[in-house]
């Protein structure tokens, strides 16, 4: 295959990294986590949704239960985090969303099988096609959304009152709470919010991205990597990084004598941009 | 003999009593029990060393480690190609099997540092992201280039012409035993020694760590080479056991698996990574008993993951608190008033004079925070012998200048001389090794460890153990086989002191040593303060509120107000200049 063309193609998969890693992006600012189980609740709650949805309402009915599915899986582990976590560091927040991931893995494996699942694709082909590239349909959907999830996210956090409400919990929570903000009902409210933006992710890319428990870790660990381009801060940064990685995947194709290269390329840009980013000391607190 | 001396002594009487006992079950298992059991209890045994190898980064060094069985298959794929394609799979005979078992724990171990490497300065949770990262990538790989033995379709030799009959597995259960309690008894004593204090200072405080000396990079760096190491031999030891494996066997859930129970069980304690082992074997074994799907037990891990974490304690801990409580063993230690009896009272012993060579020389130091000049054209010297009180209101900068002296901050315009010698470009552990020692406003001494293993551990060997003792007990501390987590934070404070005083450095930086201390105790601390410079020859920076203490210990005065010095030089003088007095006391002053 020809490299530009290979690389066109991989930004299908780029697209759903940007838009998992403009999420995991959002939790990280304004919920304090490293969500690992971010990908884990869209997939739960898609697999579940094309059990529950007769098959003539697919893919939009399951898409659409799918969302609602993840979002209250979402607010309930945004429960748990928030109530019995709320002082603690950010590694022991993200640790408890491991083991939320290996639970709901495991229960995903359990309830629906290790097969692949059954899944109708809402976009299917491509949306331009020549000799040179192949952009597909999906590669758009999700990039368009991680760029409207981003500029929403933007938008809200610096025009609206709920958005400065937020910002002033994610800066300092105790102060926040002292000032009367509901600082539980806010934090819930982003964990619905991205539940339901994982819920759509999964729910459009599931017939070729997530078609069983594994894409829980697999679509989670690229979508990782874009986020700490944005050092889990910049969600423009992130989805520039989940393109990116996912371009450098599908031009690896085009090289089949070091196609075992591909799998490494999301560790590779992370160690790259970690060595680049943390050249000076950093220390755990400010004093 | 010292108290310490007996301790040990038992304790180490101790240590062999159980390392004998863990051998003398190991032999009763492998002839007493039927083989099927035999067998499993193998694979106890070899989850159990993959749990000890996460409790060191996880347990001891905090650290969110989430490719244990990368390493275990990295150090099992090594092992097998050195078997079936080199001549060390023969060359050394009945050996050959531990050769080639250790060397692919050692490639196990460089890939732990490579892969540890990046995340170094970096907090848990990025490591995890890689190491997640590296485990679903490994996984991937090995589905694609198999283990060697697929390629030949052969089994590897057991040691010491151990067959694959039944008898062959017992004996293979024992050599895994010895191997298991060789292990468990190094990791034990690694943890209770210099590195082991290491992972646990880093775990609690880096700036901590970096202060006393120590690379932070270097702490975390061991801890995950020493922890992929042993999973390296985990994986060795499954090949052994099972003879082909395949990259089922060191799944990215089953890591994930392990890590979560590690957090549940407290796996950085011996017996808890036995306990979490059985677990992890018993539980799918029986719910395959009973014909229940196998996920359920990840399903239920998860969930006691979760549980461990919002209680903030493991199985271990809770377990060992249980058994405190029922041995009523040292419920609280005494605070520093306890021992005042010990020292002397007296507040008039006079101010030792300095020798009048300068030491710490800080020359003209700017430090800008964005617009703000938080230190503004600073210049203060610090001479041989002397107590140098740095004072001022809060905001006035006083922090910021221990920081960027003791290489903390690095973005700073001046000079910084220690004895003459520039200590610009110099990380805080290398200031710390030059003789810059510091202690903090925050509690930086870990309640995981005891007085005498912090104190060591601080002191980097420049004290011997009767010095140590004699410190301990100059400062009125609780004694050095009493655990941190009894001692209150104002007595925690003083021995944080203590051990910094241990370390022998040049200058002593003290930010707001006697915080938390009544009234009693500030004298005594007073009174041992001022000693400091003529007992153990350190000079010593204080940063103090308390003008009652400042103005009996100190013989030179720095005032810092807004970023810049207001007013230094001798003590009473400083003290009389009403500017300081309107800046520091405000108008109350005179009233």
């Amino acid at each position: 295959m020809n490299p530009l063309l290979a690389l066109s193609v991989g930004l299908t998969a780029g697209g759903t990294f940007a838009l998992f890693g403009v999420l995991l992006t959002i939790m990280s600012r304004l919920g304090k986590v490293v969500n690992f189980s971010q990908v884990a609740v869209g997939t739960f709650g898609v697999f579940l949704a094309i059990r529950l949805v007769p098959k003539d309402m697919q893919p939009w009915g399951a898409i659409l239960v799918g969302m609602l599915v993840a979002m209250v899986l979402s607010i309930l582990i945004g429960f748990v985090i928030a109530k019995w976590l709320g002082d603690a560091p950010v590694s022991t927040r993200s640790a408890a969303t491991v083991a939320i991931l290996l639970g709901l893995y495991s229960l995903a494996n359990l309830l629906f099988g290790t097969r692949p699942q059954p899944v109708l694709a809402p976009f299917k082909g491509p949306i331009l096609q020549t000799d040179l590239v192949n952009i597909s349909q999906l590669a758009v959907v999700t990039t368009v959304t991680a760029i409207l999830v981003a500029v929403g996210a933007k938008l809200m956090l610096r025009y609206t009152l709920v958005g400065t409400r937020l910002r002033a919990v994610s800066d300092r929570q105790d102060a926040a709470e002292l000032m009367g903000i509901n600082v539980m009902g806010l934090q819930l409210g982003v964990w619905a919010v991205t539940g339901l933006i994982a819920g759509f992710g999964v729910g459009v890319v599931a017939n070729i991205q997530a078609t069983d428990a594994n894409s829980m870790i697999t679509i989670l660990i690229p979508s990782a990597a874009a986020a700490l381009v944005g050092a889990f801060r910049r969600l423009d940064l992130a989805i520039v990084g989940g393109l990116g990685i996912g371009a450098l995947q599908g031009l690896l194709t085009a090289f089949p004598s070091i196609v075992l290269l591909k799998d490494w390329i999301p560790i590779l840009v992370i160690v790259v941009f970690l060595l680049w980013t943390e050249r000076k000391e950093v220390w755990d607190v400010a004093r | 003999m010292s108290h310490a001396n007996t301790a040990t002594r038992s304790h180490q009487l101790r240590f062999g009593i159980v390392v004998v006992a863990a051998l003398a079950v190991a032999v009763a298992v492998t002839f007493g029990l039927p083989s099927y059991v035999v067998f499993i209890s193998t694979t106890v045994l070899v989850t159990m060393v993959s749990l000890m190898g996460l409790g060191v980064v996880t347990g001891s060094a905090g650290m969110i480690a989430l490719s244990q069985l990368t390493f275990a298959a990295v150090g099992a794929w090594v092992m097998e190609y050195l078997m079936f394609l080199t001549p060390l799979g023969s060359v050394f005979g009945g050996f050959s099997f531990i050769v080639c078992l250790l060397l692919g724990a050692v490639v196990a171990a460089v890939l732990g540092l490579i892969v540890g490497l990046p995340a170094l300065r970096l907090r848990g949770v990025n490591l995890a992201v890689i190491t997640l990262g590296v485990a679903a990538a490994a996984d991937l790989t090995l589905q694609k280039i198999y283990f060697p033995d697929a390629w030949l379709n052969q089994r590897i030799d057991r040691p010491f012409g151990m067959d694959r009959s039944e008898f062959g597995d017992r004996m293979y259960f024992l050599f895994t035993a010895i191997v298991v309690v060789i292990i468990a008894a190094a990791v034990y004593q690694v943890g209770r020694g210099k590195l082991g204090g290491m992972w646990r200072f880093v775990a609690f405080s880096e700036r901590g760590t970096a202060a006393a000396g120590t690379k932070v990079r270097n702490a975390k760096l061991s801890a995950f080479g020493v922890s992929a190491f042993i999973g390296g031999l985990a994986g060795g030891l499954t090949v052994g056991q099972i003879g082909q494996v395949s990259y089922v066997s060191f799944q990215t859930a089953a890591s994930l698996g392990l890590y979560v129970l590690c957090i549940v069980v407290g796996a950085h304690f011996i017996d808890m990574a036995f306990f979490g082992a059985i677990l992890f074997v018993f539980i799918p074994e029986i719910l395959k008993q009973f014909g229940i799907p196998l996920e359920w037990a990840n399903v239920v891990f998860g969930v006691l993951g979760v549980q461990a974490l919002t209680s903030n304690s493991t199985l271990g801990d809770q377990i060992r608190s249980g058994l405190r409580k029922l041995k009523r063993h040292g419920a609280t230690a005494q605070p520093v008033s306890a021992h005042l009896e010990e020292v002397d009272l007296e507040r008039t012993s006079a101010i030792f004079t300095t020798t009048g060579q300068p030491l710490l020389e800080v020359k003209n130091v700017t430090v800008r925070f964005g617009e703000l000049r938080a230190l503004d054209d600073v210049s203060l010297t610090v001479y041989d012998r002397e107590v140098v009180g740095l004072i001022g209101p809060n905001g006035a900068g006083k922090s910021t200048m221990i920081d960027t002296i003791t290489g903390f901050l690095t973005d700073y315009e001046g000079t910084i001389t220690l004895d003459g010698k520039p200590m610009e470009g110099l990380a805080p552990d290398r200031r710390a090794h030059e003789g810059i020692r510091r202690t903090f406003q925050q509690d930086r001494v870990p309640s995981s460890m005891t007085v005498g293993q912090y104190m060591r551990l601080m002191a980097h060997g420049k004290s011997t153990p009767a010095e140590i003792d004699e410190i301990l007990s100059y400062f009125g501390c609780p004694p050095a086989h009493t655990p941190l987590r009894v001692v209150d934070v104002g007595s925690r404070r003083i021995v944080e002191v203590a051990a910094n005083v241990a370390s022998k450095p040049v200058v002593l930086l003290l930010d707001e040593p006697a915080a938390g201390l009544s009234h009693d105790e500030h004298i005594v601390f007073g009174n041992q303060l001022k000693k400091i410079p003529q007992k153990y020859g350190i000079s010593v920076l204080l940063i103090e509120h308390d003008l009652d203490l400042v103005r009996s210990v100190c013989s030179k005065l720095v005032v810092l107000n807004f970023g810049g010095v207001l007013a230094s030089g001798n003590q009473a003088e400083v003290l009389r200049d009403p500017e300081v007095l309107k800046a520091y006391m405000g108008e109350k002053v005179g009233e």
